[in-house]
């Protein structure tokens, strides 16, 4: 409820500032600064002509199906990597450099590859969730509590119920908050790819507000990318953590 | 004859002492034997290699005539600290064991039941495991170990971690299981009161050499009550054998 209404005066402060630097002081011009009212507007436009629901929903469908691919490919690296002294060794440290890649470093090699397509902008999500699924995924096995193996290896376990019964759900909090960090870079770099093409999505319509010099239309996309990205890490992630977490008594 | 002990000898560094050497014992069918010592005499060092969870530098073990070679369902081991899951309840942790041997459900729901009311929990076998106390843990991860019905049982200091009051109350269980059950269990302890109560036979370790210093037959008839004239003079005897004070 106070964070209701704090958000509500920050609103009334924005607006307030607007008025005041625009309209009384003509300190800015107005079509750099953006204003509540005119944001609105502008979501009530392109809530009316569709567009706007078109380009979250193509947005979510391709961060998902990238996200998708890129938890596998992360999970398969993870668990390679902890498995094999070598691969954790060798390959460990180069994934550890390429993880702190900015996702935007990998657009020209996707443009590249694929020309300004779908193809491409989901190169780049994998590219930017991908390493740091397999990073997480490492160190989620690594810290499953050594009693945990040890009785069930002495209860008989092979090597494939190990993984499945016991280091798999052993893991399986920390391999949660380490999905929900991929999914967070995952989004990032659904933007940084969006941008580039002109296939319809938040990111190409917040370039198109750009290219409108339509200030208002860029923020209102921001704001919805960030509401997007959130709302998909409060209500999924955060649920699954904490029923997994309230099951085992650590909440 | 199920386990036989073939002069192990243990060293972790090849600079350092041995921390366990000329060690051969035999462990007959349905005994139950104890090892004492004091701490970092190198207790648990000997159970993980019986488990198989480390190899010894040297010397043999064997079960029913097999050299032992890696862990295995033939030898459970209970630890100190429970090592139960908690992503399960106390039934499906009791399980565990059996679904990975591949038993049917029918015999696993069979067994758990049974050896949960062996250890007075069965009005708590669907609780998760974070809802029941430490001494609880224990007996949920003693009906776990007893349910998988292996060859030997092996015990590292099941209860040090409880109080001295649920302790002695486990112990006085675990006695009357063993009698209704007689399984061949080898339990560790550096509690000399614990092995003169527990054990058919005490193996002592003496205190820095990693050497059995001398085994005991313990002949007072079960069930055993810790302030009898017998019970008292032996727990003494050995209790200064522990401490290395001739
Ligand atoms: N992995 C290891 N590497 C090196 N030294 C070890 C290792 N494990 C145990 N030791 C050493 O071996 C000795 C015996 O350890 P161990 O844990 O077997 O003792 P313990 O008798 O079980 O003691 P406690 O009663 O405290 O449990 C100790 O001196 C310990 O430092
Ligand atoms: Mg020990």
């Amino acid at each position: 409820m106070s964070s209701l209404i704090f958000f509500l005066v920050l609103i009334l402060v924005w607006q307030a500032a607007y008025w005041l630097g625009i309209d009384v002081l003509h300190i800015f011009r107005p079509y750099v600064m953006p204003s509540p009212i005119g944001v609105c507007t502008r979501f009530l436009e392109l809530l009316q002509n569709g567009s706007l629901l078109k380009a979250v929903g193509n947005s979510l469908l391709r961060g998902i199906a990238g996200y998708f691919i890129a938890v596998c490919i992360g999970l398969l690296i993870g668990v390679a990597i902890n498995h094999f002294r070598y691969l954790q060794k060798n390959l460990k440290p180069i994934i550890l450099g390429i993880q702190t890649l900015p996702s935007v470093c990998w657009v020209p090699f996707s443009i590249l590859w694929f020309g300004l397509s779908t193809r491409a902008i989901l190169f780049v999500v994998v590219m930017g969730a991908a390493f740091s699924i397999a990073i997480a995924t490492d160190n989620a096995i690594k810290n499953v509590q050594p009693i945990y193996k040890k009785a069930a290896l002495t209860m008989g376990a092979t090597q494939k119920q190990l993984y499945l019964q016991v280091i798999f759900p052993a893991c399986l909090p920390e391999l949660v908050s380490g999905l929900k960090q991929g999914w967070s870079f995952a989004w990032r770099a659904l933007m940084s790819g969006e941008v580039m093409t002109t296939s319809i999505g938040l990111g190409q319509t917040l370039i198109m507000g750009r290219d409108l010099a339509d200030i208002n239309q860029v923020m209102l996309i921001m704001i919805i990318i960030i509401i997007v990205g959130a709302m998909i890490d409060k209500v999924i992630f955060s649920k699954i953590e904490r029923k997994i977490l309230s099951q085992r008594g650590l909440l | 004859m199920p386990l036989l002990l073939n002069d192990i000898e243990m060293k972790f560094h090849d600079d350092q002492r041995a921390v366990l050497s000329h060690i051969n014992f035999e462990v007959k069918d349905g005994e139950f034997i104890c090892i004492v010592g004091q701490s970092g005499c190198g207790k648990s060092t000997l159970l993980n290699i019986i488990a198989g969870l480390i190899k010894p530098t040297s010397g043999v073990i064997s079960l029913d005539g097999r050299p032992v070679e890696g862990p295995g369902a033939d030898r459970v081991v209970m630890f100190q600290e429970h090592g139960l899951y908690p992503w399960l309840n106390v039934i499906e942790n009791v399980k565990f064991g059996m679904k990975l041997a591949g038993l049917s459900k029918e015999e696993q729901r069979e067994r758990a039941e049974y050896y949960l009311k062996l250890v007075h929990l069965e009005e708590y076998k669907e609780y998760p495991i974070h809802k029941i106390s430490g001494g609880m843990r224990q007996r949920t991860a003693l009906a776990r170990a007893l349910a998988m019905d292996s060859k030997i049982l092996l015990m590292d200091e099941p209860f040090s971690a409880l109080d001295k009051q649920t302790s002695n109350k486990l112990r006085a269980e675990l006695q009357q299981v063993w009698m209704e059950t007689h399984k061949t269990i080898l339990f560790i302890t550096h509690s000399v009161e614990e092995a003169v109560y527990l054990g058919d036979r005490v193996v002592v370790l003496s205190p820095n050499k990693g050497e059995i210093f001398k085994i005991h037959d313990i002949g007072i008839p079960r069930p055993r009550y810790v302030y009898t004239q017998d019970f008292v003079e032996l727990r003494h005897q050995i209790l200064e054998e522990v401490k290395g004070e001739e």
